[in-house]
């Protein structure tokens, strides 16, 4: 499975996680963990999500999170176990 | 710096970004910013409903490039800007919503009129604010219209709540804005355009695949000139329509689901897409495993989260497309001065295909009326510089096929989210914009009676604007499916609109002139007729033929190369050398 880690210094401001939370939802991207935290600047926290892609390209994961104003850094944090990105297309459909 | 309410403060920001002009209705929330909005320089439109405000808003940015303001209270008057802020986020349009939201003590709690709108519009905004401290008004109004009207544009709400209005504070605009998470990138990278250049370069049969993003950047006489320069085919797509002038040689007409032939089989059977400011939608890419697939990609972009989104971009070129092509055309000189490879054949083979799939119609043998030919009169008797808004349906793709479009932000349409009642209030909105030109919204029966009451709006406020309803008493985009893929089982598409409204007497008690036109014979003294009356809103409504489609049409979620010219009728690709 290709999980990724994602350390993200977002700003401190309300409504910024629902902003990341929905982002992911709407976009269909699994989240596997989400831990927000304090960083030594008052008016940032930290972010680290672990995203299962699940066929997403990584690249789009973090081109749309940094469309998100209050996202302010976002880094990949590599672990052991990481995968090569998947460069996938988003599937046909019909409506 | 100066002592005045919340309210004040905001109006005086609004003056400070430039704004000449919104529109709105007052609520309880809100109405605290109406009081100053009473001796404001700006020019406030009262609608009737607040979708009418939004579209308006947006009409009027699509045809001045500047922001479009609306203005709406609390709970219901905020919800009703959801659709045409969702319309805007779509098509990239730079709007700014001010919302009244109830008192920073009730937020929460289920008051009277309390909609979380920020939490609503989240998905299909830019950025939004909730507003509850009145020394934050300046700055957020600030930052609104900056992230709107930079970047890709798109819609930005603000919510103030209401205490947030009424409270004291200091008034001081800001004198510069700096945002650590939004700095769009305007000037592309250099390595990327000799990229571009060299791959242009080697390409034999190298199409521009044109998109909105041209005319947002401003960018069609560079885009004339890069084009002339390469000599190579170029398609427009729904949101470019007058990026590129339609009676241009090299121009093969709008590209996806109902464009021509030509444009369809020029992007799938191309060896370079020269992608500008389009976003690889599914209307215009069909079953995208067979989109191009021979086809290298160079995608400008000002968004860097439309690189390889859809489609995998061979060079990705960051940046605003202005200063993109700008730089595009020398780089593309030197390229071109040391390879340059033949384009005849290619240019050959899309010619042959024009001349062989022409766009065309039938002209119904019972004599009724065509809703083409009036189209096509409409463009033609109003000539190059006039606006047309078109409204979601048949209509529309006609209204795109059938006119030849010329000019930049001449053509306004919902394309991304293909909102029904977008025409009528999106024309009003451009007419305020453009009060010199003439501006018709092209607008279906069903879509009309979605939206029609801002015609009031139009004939108090002196807009007048004209509106050509394309009467074929039925909802008739859907039809045509029923027609295509439900054998002929018309559930509910069926509007009457021949018998109930009458809708030139709708028009007459709106406060407008209402006409009606039947027959092909009269079809030019009527629009001659609607183009004289300019101290009035005019609506014709051209009661045409029922059964017209529209064509060529690429299924949904089928593949490009099973374009269909007509029913069961695919082109006969043996006689074309491809
Ligand atoms: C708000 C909204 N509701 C429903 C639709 C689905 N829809 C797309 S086209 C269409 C028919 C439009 O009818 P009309 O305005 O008469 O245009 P025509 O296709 O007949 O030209 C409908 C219902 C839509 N696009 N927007
Ligand atoms: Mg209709």
């Amino acid at each position: 499975m290709a999980q990724h880690t994602l350390e993200v210094i977002v700003e401190n401001s309300p409504g910024v996680l629902a902003r990341v939370a929905g982002l992911f939802s709407r976009r269909a991207y699994n989240i596997e963990r989400l831990s927000v935290g304090p960083t030594a600047n008052p008016e940032t926290s930290k972010m680290q999500i672990v995203v299962n892609l699940d066929g997403h390209a990584l690249e789009q994961v973090i081109a749309q999170l940094d469309k998100l104003i209050n996202v302010i850094a976002i880094k990949e944090i590599l672990q052991e176990s990481a995968q090569p990105t998947v460069h996938d297309t988003q599937p046909d459909y019909q409506n | 710096m100066s002592q005045m309410n919340g309210a004040s403060s905001l109006v005086a920001s609004l003056e400070a970004c430039g704004v000449d002009v919104m529109f709105g209705i007052p609520g309880g929330a809100i109405l605290p910013a109406y009081d100053p909005i009473f001796s404001s320089p700006i020019r406030h439109i009262l609608v009737r409903h607040e979708q009418g405000a939004g579209h308006a808003a947006t009409g009027y940015a699509q045809v001045t490039g500047r922001v479009g303001v609306c203005i709406a209270t609390s709970g219901p008057g905020a919800t009703n800007l959801v659709t045409p802020l969702a319309d805007a986020a779509m098509d990239s349009v730079p709007v700014v919503a001010i919302t009244g939201q109830v008192p920073s003590v009730a937020i929460g709690t289920d008051a009277f009129q309390e909609a979380d709108i920020r939490g609503i519009t989240m998905p299909f905004t830019k950025h939004n604010y909730l507003i509850t401290d009145p020394a934050q008004i300046p700055r957020a109004i600030a930052e609104a219209f900056h992230i709107a009207s930079t970047g890709r544009p798109g819609p930005v709400l603000v919510d103030i709540a209401k205490d947030a209005l009424q409270k004291m504070t200091d008034f001081e605009f800001p004198t510069s804005i700096s945002l650590k998470g939004y700095q769009p990138q305007a000037v592309p990278n250099t390595q990327s355009i000799i990229d571009a250049a060299d791959l242009i370069a080697q390409s034999s049969k190298p199409i521009f695949y044109v998109g909105g993003g041209v005319i947002k950047a401003e960018a069609s006489r560079e885009l004339l000139e890069l084009a002339q320069l390469l000599g190579a085919p170029v398609v427009t797509t729904l949101m470019a329509r007058g990026a590129f002038p339609d009676s241009h040689p090299l121009h093969l007409g709008m590209p996806g689901m109902h464009g021509t032939v030509a444009a369809v089989t020029g992007l799938q059977k191309a060896d370079l897409l020269i992608t500008l400011g389009a976003r690889f939608d599914d209307r215009v890419t069909g079953k995208l495993s067979t989109f191009a697939v021979n086809a290298k990609v160079i995608h400008a972009d000002i968004d860097p989260a439309e690189i390889g989104k859809n489609r995998f971009a061979d060079v990705a070129v960051l940046g605003d497309l202005k200063h993109t092509i700008a730089a595009l055309i020398p780089a593309l000189r030197s390229a071109l001065s040391k390879n340059r490879p033949d384009l005849t054949p290619w240019l050959h083979q899309m010619n042959s295909l024009q001349s062989a799939y022409p766009l065309g119609y039938d002209t119904p043998k019972d004599g009724a009326l065509s809703p083409q030919y009036v189209i096509e009169r409409l463009g033609k008797i109003s000539g190059p510089h006039a606006i047309f808004a078109a409204g979601v349906g048949q209509h529309q793709m006609w209204a795109s096929q059938f006119i030849s479009y010329e000019n930049p932000r001449t053509w306004l349409n919902s394309g991304g989210l293909g909102t029904m009642g977008y025409a009528v209030p999106a024309a009003m909105g451009a007419k305020v914009g453009a009060p010199d030109t003439t501006v018709w919204a092209i607008d279906g029966d069903g879509c009309f009676q979605m939206t029609n009451q801002e015609l009031v709006t139009c004939a108090l406020n002196n807009i007048p604007i004209k509106v050509a309803i394309i009467n074929n008493e039925s909802l008739g985009m859907v039809r045509q499916w029923q027609t295509l893929f439900y054998e002929g089982r018309y559930s509910n598409t069926n509007l009457e609109s021949k018998r109930v409204p009458n809708f030139p007497m709708l028009a007459e008690a709106m406060g407008c002139i209402g006409l009606s036109c039947e027959r092909a014979e009269d079809v030019d003294e009527i629009i001659e007729k609607a183009m004289n009356i300019n101290d009035q809103p005019v609506v014709v409504d051209f009661r045409v033929h029922r059964d017209a489609m529209v064509w060529p049409m690429v299924a949904a979620g089928t593949s490009n190369d099973d374009i269909m010219i007509a029913r069961e009728t695919a082109p006969d690709w043996d006689s074309q050398e491809l």
